[in-house]
């Protein structure tokens, strides 16, 4: 993953931002029903937190600058090197102004476009907090963990991600799971007619909370997506959980490691029980569903 | 209880034998759907597998009323030890004859009512099977593992259980005791009920994921998912229950712990809420916990 480089060139997905048409809404969905921190309101964005991290989510007004995912660059040095190899490989990218920063808490970064149109900014040191995460109820989230991206343009894509150094650890039909660290995934990318973030993934600290959140939404009246379930490929447990505006926010545990012998991608048939080894199923998420599913 | 008396020392749960007037019915759902292995079928009786015993449930053509559960003692003097001590307490004591343990798959047995009438016999060498047990359907059983006991007292029933019958109690969810006879957490539930019977015969499985499988796989089949998927706080055990032919409970669970220090061990009390019988939140549907 290092590309010959003794240092990754990105190390996480450090944050998601949302563009939503009611932000006060929709941030009463994340903190009082889904169950990360409040922390912030600055520049019409409102701020949650996950984990150690200042901040993992915010909510913004529907605007040109609204939506993207935040991917942490190792150091600025780090930073240079992805802006030279995404121009190389054709993408659009542009250095981010003094407010761009401070509008997603980091230091510097690099405001990149994927091929399907999704917004990937590239950072280098992203804020961090010295209290520890309260959460407003016993979710039992214990950080971010991850998103899944819809895909126009899946082979252009995988390109994009591949410049930064993700490797595909298998195949579900054409969704990709990327490796960025020693994790199974940390990003999906699911096949789509359209762009934009499918789901942004929350670790939570075992089956009791998967299960505990999933009557908690029953209870509340709040749509599940699909779930409780668990991918056979990453042996992730999950929630997809509908969030504000169509997208889905997510309850996971679980997810195999991936260290030591590297191993091919895994290719497996874009069916039911590859998505899904419990049973669980879809019923209106076309992403997330098998034909005939 | 009066006199001096040697206490019974069951060391396991054996099988449990059910009446149903549709054998068919309850083969197709023991295969089909909670995944035990046929060991035998005869005309009026259906052996089922779960683990390395020959049998652990038999379905025998008859009244579904007639719900029997084994209990598995050390030996045949043990048996005899057994007998005289219920008769000494002033139970009425069937000696199974050699026909009756044949159709039961053991050396000996004893058959007698506790003081709510449940229809409980006593078994030596319980025959073991020099075949795997291999499953009908991939539910994940490991084995049977304990029964849910309906009870008009459970004070005094539990006075039976533990002090002529060696159980100890585990937990107690209000009045309700989990009782074990040996180093699993427990093996005999009580349950508040107006009459005798089994509510519950518990399978073990393999893993959670086995529980959450099920509980689609079942869903999908329609069969009445009554509680879970959950999970116990007092066993920490994960769980599933459906309702089978004739109206029969079955649960699946995984994780049950195990008494670390038999010598030790307090019961914990547990009030009489419904985060008591399960952590994660589910609502029991379409079956009573015990004491309502």
């Amino acid at each position: 993953m290092n590309n010959g480089r003794a240092t990754p060139l990105i190390t996480s997905v450090c944050y998601v931002r949302l563009a939503v048409s009611e932000p006060s809404a929709s941030a009463r969905f994340v903190s009082d029903i889904f169950g990360l921190q409040r922390v912030a309101d600055q520049d019409g964005e409102i701020a949650f937190r996950s984990d150690d991290r200042f901040r993992t989510v915010s909510l913004g007004p529907d605007s040109a600058d609204g939506a993207s995912v935040g991917i942490e660059a190792w150091d600025d040095a780090a930073l240079e090197e992805i802006g030279r190899r995404l121009r190389e490989n054709g993408f659009a990218v542009k250095e981010a102004s003094v407010s761009d920063c401070r509008r997603r808490y980091v230091q510097s970064a690099l405001l990149a476009e994927d091929a399907s149109g999704n917004r990937i900014d590239l950072v280098v040191r992203p804020t961090r907090s010295g209290r520890r995460y309260f959460p407003p109820r016993d979710a039992g989230i214990v950080a971010f963990h991850g998103v899944g991206l819809r895909t126009i343009e899946p082979a252009r894509d995988l390109a994009f991600w591949r410049a930064l150094g993700a490797e595909v650890s298998d195949w579900v039909g054409d969704i990709a799971y990327l490796r960025i660290d020693g994790l199974h995934h940390r990003i999906a990318l699911y096949p789509s007619q359209r762009n934009g973030l499918l789901y942004a993934a929350f670790e939570v600290e075992a089956l009791d909370q998967i299960m505990q959140n999933s009557y908690f939404m029953q209870e509340s009246q709040i749509r599940i997506v699909q779930g409780p379930g668990r991918e056979p490929a990453s042996r992730q447990m999950f929630l997809h959980v509908a969030g504000p505006d169509g997208t889905i926010f997510s309850y996971v545990n679980g997810m195999a490691e991936i260290d030591g012998k590297p191993r091919p991608a895994r290719q497996f048939p874009l069916a039911a029980n590859s998505l899904c080894d419990w049973g669980s199923e879809s019923k209106d998420v076309p992403e997330l569903r098998a034909p005939g599913g | 209880m009066k006199g001096r008396y040697d206490m019974i020392q069951l060391k396991d749960v054996s099988y449990v034998r059910l009446g149903s007037p549709d054998l068919e019915s309850a083969e197709s759902f023991a295969t089909a759907c909670l995944g035990l292995q046929i060991a035998e079928r005869g005309r009026k009786d259906l052996y089922l597998r779960s683990d390395e015993r020959s049998h652990t449930l038999c379905y025998s053509e008859g009244d579904p009323n007639d719900q029997t559960v084994g209990f598995e003692v050390e030996d045949e003097a043990s048996l005899q030890e057994a007998a005289a001590t219920l008769e000494q307490l002033g139970r009425a004591v069937h000696a199974g004859t050699t026909q009756e343990a044949e159709q039961r798959k053991v050396r000996a047995f004893i058959g007698f009512r506790d003081p709510t009438g449940n229809h409980i016999e006593l078994v030596v060498r319980p025959e073991r099977s020099g075949r795997r047990y291999f499953a009908s359907r991939d539910a994940g059983i490991t084995g049977f593992s304990h029964i849910g006991l309906n009870s008009t007292d459970p004070a005094r029933d539990e006075r039976f259980w533990t002090q002529v019958c060696n159980a100890r109690v585990s937990d107690r969810i209000g009045d309700i005791p989990l009782m074990r006879v040996n180093a699993i957490h427990h093996t005999i539930a009580l349950v508040r009920a107006p009459k005798a019977g089994i509510q519950h015969i518990n399978h073990q499985v393999e893993s959670s994921d086995d529980v959450l499988r099920s509980y689609y796989f079942l869903n999908a089949r329609r069969v009445p998912i009554v509680f879970g998927p959950g999970r116990h706080p007092t066993s920490g055990a994960r769980f599933l229950y459906f309702k089978g032919p004739d109206g029969m409970i079955f649960e699946y669970s995984v994780g049950v712990d195990e008494i670390e220090d038999e010598a030790t061990h307090r019961p914990r009390q547990f009030g009489f809420e419904p985060t008591s019988f399960c952590m994660w939140g589910a609502k029991p549907a379409g079956m009573t916990l015990p004491n309502n």
